[in-house]
C-alpha cells in the first residue's frame, strides 16, 4: 500500500520530466507529438462528457458549445490580456471557469426536462453559441480567432490530463460520485434516500463543463486559431463517438476512446472522406456488440486484476474491482 | 425515549391529496407515537401508498398539515424530509440496479455526510476519515441483514428476498426516526413473513424506530402492529388495535370479510 502511495506521484513527476524534455528539445517527430497532444486533449474532453452522459446518465449534446466557451475565452485572454506565456495556465483556468458557468446554465433545464427533450435543449445551446460566435466581429466572426499564441505543448497537456484524471477519480469515489450514479439508476429513489438532486446535477454539469473548457483552451492554443465551425455537429458527433467507443462511466475508457479514435482518424487519413464512413461503421459494430463501450462501467485496474487472478483474498479483490480500486 | 412518549412524533391533520377529481387521500388525521408500529391497510386504491408519498414529500398535500417532531413538513423537498429523519422503502423495489450492494447503502448516507466538494477534490483527511467510517457503518448495516458477503455484487444480481432486505438496509442508512415500509412482505411466503415480523420488531429495538407499514398480508399486520389504520376510498374507516379492527363490522364488510379464509 505504501509503495503504491509513493509510486503515483513519482510516475507523475517522471511523466512531467519526460514531456518537458519532449516539448523543449524536439526529441520526437513533431507529427507524433501533435497526435499525442490530441489524444490528451480529447481524453480531458471525453472525461468531461462522460461525467454527464456516462455517470449521470443524461444525454447531453452541449459539449461542443461548452468547448467553444473554453477555447474562445482562453484564446482571447492570452491574445489580448494575459499575453505573457507564463500566464498560460491562468488563461486555461479562466477559460475553463467561463465554461463552468455555462455548465451551470445548462444544468438548469435538467431539473425538469429529461430524455430527448433535454438533448434538444443542449443541442440548441451548442447551435446558438456557434451562431453567436459567427456573428460577433470582435471574436473574428465566421473567420474565427487567429494568432492565438501556440502555448500548448505536450507537457501542459500531460499536466492537465493528470489533474483531470485525479479530479474525476476523487469525485467518483466520493459521496457526489455515488449520488451521481444513483440519479442515473433511479432519480426518484435517489431523492428518497436523501440525495440532493439539484445540487448534484449542478455540481456534475459544472465539473463536466470545466474539464471540457480546459480541453477547448488547450486545443485553441495548440492550433493557434479557432473558429465557430470547429464546434458544430462534427465535434458533437466525435465527442459522443469517443465516449461510446471507450466506455460509458469509465475513466480508463475515456482515454481508450480518445486514443483509439484519434489514431484511427490519422491511420485512415489516406482514405480521405471515406474514413468517416469507416469510423461510423466501427461505431455501429461496437453499438451492436458492446452497447456501453469497450470498458463500459468498468476500469482497467491492473493491481486488483492480478490479485483476483492469483486468488489471494479474492473476495476483497473483487470488492476492490467493484469499487473501481480504492 | 420516555419523554417523547407524551407528544406524537408524527401528526397528520386533515390531510387531503386530490389529483384532479380523484380524492386519493381525503381528510385523514392520524397521530403516531414514538416507538409504535402502525399498520395501514385497505383495499387496492384506498390511498395507502399516497399517504407515504405525501409523508416523504413526493407529493405536496392539497390541504392539511403534517408535523414531524412538532415541525411542519408540508412544502419541504423530499431529500430534506429524509435527512430530517423519515425514510421509506418502495412497493415495487427501486434499488440502484447497477451499483454494488455496498454503494446502494452508501448513497443513502448523503444527507448526513459533512465533507464538502473542496474536501472531495483535495482528498482531505476529513473526507478520507468520513468515507472510512461510512464504509464501516454500511458494512455493519449489511451484516444485520446478512448481506455483508454480497457487498460487492451489483444489486440487480441479488435474489428477490435479498433485494427487499437491501431496500430496508438502504432506508436505515438514512438514519431515520420514522421508517415507512411499503408492502415489505409482498411476494413472500408465510415462513418468510414470520421471519420478516421478527426482523421488523428487532429493528425497532435496535434503531429506536417508529414504524409505519402499508401491507396486504394480514399475517404481518395482525402479528406485529400495535395499531392499525384502515383506509377505504382515501378516508379513514377505522383506527384501533388489531383485535378491535378484526371485530369491527364495518371493516369486515369493506375489506377483511372478503380476505378471511
Amino acid at each position: 500500500m505504501r509503495v503504491k502511495n509513493f509510486a503515483t506521484p513519482l510516475l507523475v513527476v517522471i511523466g512531467i520530466a519526460i514531456t518537458f524534455a519532449l516539448s523543449y528539445y524536439g526529441l520526437v517527430n513533431a507529427y507524433y507529438l501533435q497526435i499525442a497532444q490530441y489524444v490528451g486533449i480529447y481524453t480531458i474532453m471525453v472525461l468531461g462528457i462522460n461525467l454527464v452522459n456516462g455517470y449521470l446518465g443524461i444525454f447531453s449534446l452541449g459539449h461542443a458549445g461548452i468547448m467553444a466557451v473554453g477555447a474562445y475565452t482562453s484564446g482571447l485572454l492570452s491574445k489580448y490580456v494575459l499575453t505573457d506565456p507564463a500566464l498560460f495556465p491562468l488563461c486555461i483556468l479562466l477559460g475553463a471557469t467561463a465554461a463552468l458557468i455555462s455548465g451551470f446554465v445548462i444544468s438548469i433545464p435538467s431539473f425538469k426536462v429529461r430524455g430527448d427533450y433535454l438533448a434538444i435543449i443542449t443541442l440548441g445551446f451548442t447551435l446558438i453559441l456557434k451562431s453567436l460566435l459567427q456573428n460577433m466581429e470582435f471574436v473574428g466572426g465566421a473567420r474565427g480567432l487567429r494568432n492565438i499564441p501556440g502555448n500548448t505543448n505536450i507537457m501542459w497537456v500531460f499536466i492537465w490530463l493528470v489533474i483531470a484524471i485525479a479530479a474525476v477519480r476523487l469525485f467518483i469515489n466520493s459521496k457526489y460520485g455515488r449520488s451521481t450514479m444513483a440519479i442515473r439508476e433511479d432519480e426518484i429513489a435517489a431523492e428518497l434516500v436523501s440525495v440532493n438532486i439539484k445540487k448534484t446535477k449542478i455540481v456534475v454539469f459544472g465539473f463536466s463543463a470545466f474539464l471540457i473548457g480546459v480541453s477547448g483552451g488547450l486545443l485553441s492554443h495548440l492550433l493557434s486559431y479557432t473558429n465557430p465551425n470547429t464546434f458544430g455537429y462534427a465535434m458533437i458527433a466525435e465527442g459522443l463517438i469517443m465516449v461510446y467507443l471507450g466506455g460509458m462511466a469509465s475513466i480508463s475508457g475515456s482515454f481508450l476512446g480518445a486514443a483509439l479514435w484519434t489514431l484511427l482518424v490519422e491511420i485512415l487519413r489516406p482514405l480521405g472522406v471515406w474514413r468517416w464512413i469507416v469510423g461510423a461503421v466501427l461505431l455501429i459494430i461496437i453499438m451492436i456488440f458492446r452497447p456501453s463501450g469497450l470498458l463500459g462501467g468498468r476500469e482497467l485496474n491492473i493491481g486488483a486484476f492480478l490479485r483476483q487472478i492469483t486468488r489471494r483474498d479474492s473476495a476483497k479483490a473483487a470488492l476492490e474491482v467493484a469499487n473501481g480500486g480504492k | 425515549m420516555a419523554e417523547s412518549n407524551a407528544a406524537p412524533i408524527l401528526t397528520l391533520q386533515n390531510v387531503c391529496m386530490y389529483f384532479g377529481g380523484v380524492r386519493a387521500v381525503d381528510d385523514l388525521s392520524l397521530e403516531v407515537y414514538h416507538n409504535e408500529i402502525v399498520g395501514i391497510i385497505g383495499p387496492n386504491g384506498a390511498g395507502k401508498t399516497t399517504v407515504f408519498n405525501v409523508l416523504s414529500g413526493v407529493y405536496i398535500p392539497t390541504s392539511g398539515d403534517i408535523f414531524f417532531r412538532g415541525e411542519r413538513l408540508n412544502e419541504l423537498p423530499p431529500h430534506t424530509i429524509i435527512s430530517n429523519g423519515i425514510a421509506r422503502t418502495f412497493q415495487n423495489i427501486r434499488l440502484f440496479a447497477k451499483l454494488s450492494v455496498l454503494d446502494n447503502v452508501r448513497v443513502a448516507f448523503f444527507g448526513h455526510i459533512r465533507y464538502s466538494l473542496v474536501d472531495t477534490f483535495l482528498n482531505t483527511r476529513a473526507k478520507r476519515d468520513e468515507e472510512a467510517a461510512i464504509r464501516e457503518e454500511a458494512l455493519r448495516l449489511l451484516e444485520v441483514f446478512g448481506l455483508a458477503d454480497k457487498a460487492a455484487l451489483p444489486a440487480a444480481n441479488l435474489p428477490y428476498g435479498d433485494q427487499r432486505r437491501l431496500e430496508i438496509a438502504r432506508a436505515l442508512a438514512c438514519k431515520p426516526q420514522v421508517l415507512l415500509l411499503d408492502e415489505p412482505a409482498a411476494g413472500m411466503n408465510p415462513n418468510e413473513i414470520d421471519e420478516l415480523n421478527r426482523t421488523i420488531v428487532r429493528l425497532r429495538e435496535r434503531f429506536d424506530l417508529t414504524i409505519l407499514l402499508v401491507e396486504h398480508q394480514m399475517r404481518l399486520v395482525m402479528g406485529i402492529c400495535e395499531r392499525v389504520l384502515v383506509m377505504n376510498f382515501g378516508r379513514k374507516l377505522a383506527l384501533g388495535t388489531p383485535v378491535e379492527i378484526r371485530n369491527n363490522p364495518e371493516v369486515l364488510e369493506a375489506y377483511l370479510g372478503k380476505v378471511r379464509r
